[in-house]
């Protein structure tokens, strides 16, 4: 109780505040945390879907999953050859 | 009626997951249900000795497992506290000479012959942890208020919930005065983390050391305040669900009536 008192007067932190912050940040990083084997199987699944419409450059792609502190998200970024017109 | 199969479980290590086990496994026999406490720490076996079992050790999980004897010759019998067993782990065996399938099957026949199979999981979320898991009705995460056990407690909660078990919490090893000095993460905080259901709540108590120097169940102590938790814990797993959790408190209760009258707690 006095410590509390003792912080509100001093402006000081609780070092379990600092503590608790802490670690919902590194929980939901955790779970953002994606391993090789599913990006690189995520990568052949785009690169097949897109294929059937579009002819890319299969060697300059790139799948990535982009942080920030607000949001994440995925990122594939991939140069268009051309279009594939689909014969009626 | 079968029995329930309860996992008890961290991912970190050194957190109290014998000690809890042990006293809820002890205290669900106080309350006259026959328990089996089975160590899945296979290698590195432990729960014998914190309950004083030590010598009497003929057969163990991995014999079970394999069939090379019953569950009765393996299951060691408390002679302090009645329908209470203990099935060891193997100290020479790996993690690996045990399959999931073979140890459900195992469970399941516990189930059978006890009313409460609580297996005590070994650190970490490997083989061992698996197939610590892969029979159990029920799950309790157990941690620390630190941050460390905290995380890894997260990621369990994660598995388990994926093995469609809805774990419950045992916060352990509170430390009343320093939670009120702001020195440590309060239960409440991390339910908020974790967003779990809690189970129960542990101090930080001395005597549980002692009680694991001398092998004697810690719920056997009427002054261990650790022990007695413990008891409520197994209580509200027995049924009695509405017992309420007492929060660890450092204060002596005098004092606390006064400070509440003064609204100098919040």
């Amino acid at each position: 109780m006095l410590s509390r008192l003792l912080r509100k007067f001093t402006g000081q932190k609780a070092s379990k505040d600092t503590a608790k912050k802490r670690l919902q940040f590194s929980l939901i990083y955790d779970k953002l945390e994606v391993n090789d084997t599913t990006l690189t199987d995520l990568q052949k699944d785009i690169v097949a879907v897109i294929s059937k419409y579009f002819e890319i450059d299969k060697d300059s792609l790139e799948l990535k999953v982009k942080r920030d502190d607000e949001v994440s998200a995925l990122v594939f970024n991939t140069p268009i050859l051309h279009v594939k017109r689909k014969s009626a | 009626m079968e029995g329930k199969v309860i996992v008890i479980t961290s991912g970190k290590g050194g957190v109290g997951k014998t000690t809890a086990t042990s006293s809820i496994g002890a205290a669900l026999a106080l309350e006259g249900k026959r328990v089996a406490i089975v160590d899945m720490d296979i290698g590195l076996r432990n729960l014998d000795v914190v309950m004083g079992l030590e010598n009497r050790i003929v057969f163990n999980i991995v014999d079970v497992v394999q069939g090379k004897c019953k569950i009765s010759q393996a299951a060691i019998r408390d002679r302090r506290i009645p329908n209470l067993f203990l099935i060891p782990a193997s100290q020479s065996d790996n993690k690996d000479v045990l399959t999931t399938s073979s140890v459900e099957r195992v469970a399941n026949q516990l189930r059978k012959e006890f009313d409460y199979v609580i297996m005590d999981s070994p650190a970490g979320i490997e083989k061992g942890f698996e197939n610590s898991i892969v029979g159990a009705n029920e799950a309790l995460v157990i941690c620390t208020p630190d941050v460390s056990a905290v995380r890894d407690a997260d990621r369990v909660i994660g598995i388990l919930y994926s093995r469609s078990l809805t774990p419950k919490l045992i916060v352990n090893r509170i430390e009343p005065a320093r939670v009120e000095r702001g020195e440590m993460l309060s239960h409440e905080d991390v339910l908020e983390v974790l967003s779990i259901e809690l189970a129960g709540l542990v101090p930080l108590d001395e005597r549980v050391l002692i009680s694991s120097n001398t092998g004697t169940p810690l719920v056997l102590q009427n002054d261990s305040k650790a022990g007695q938790a413990f008891k409520r814990i197994a209580r509200r797993l027995n049924g009695e669900a509405d017992l309420p959790i007492e929060v660890p408190n450092h204060r002596s209760s005098m004092w606390r009536k006064i400070s509440k009258t003064f609204g100098f707690k919040k």
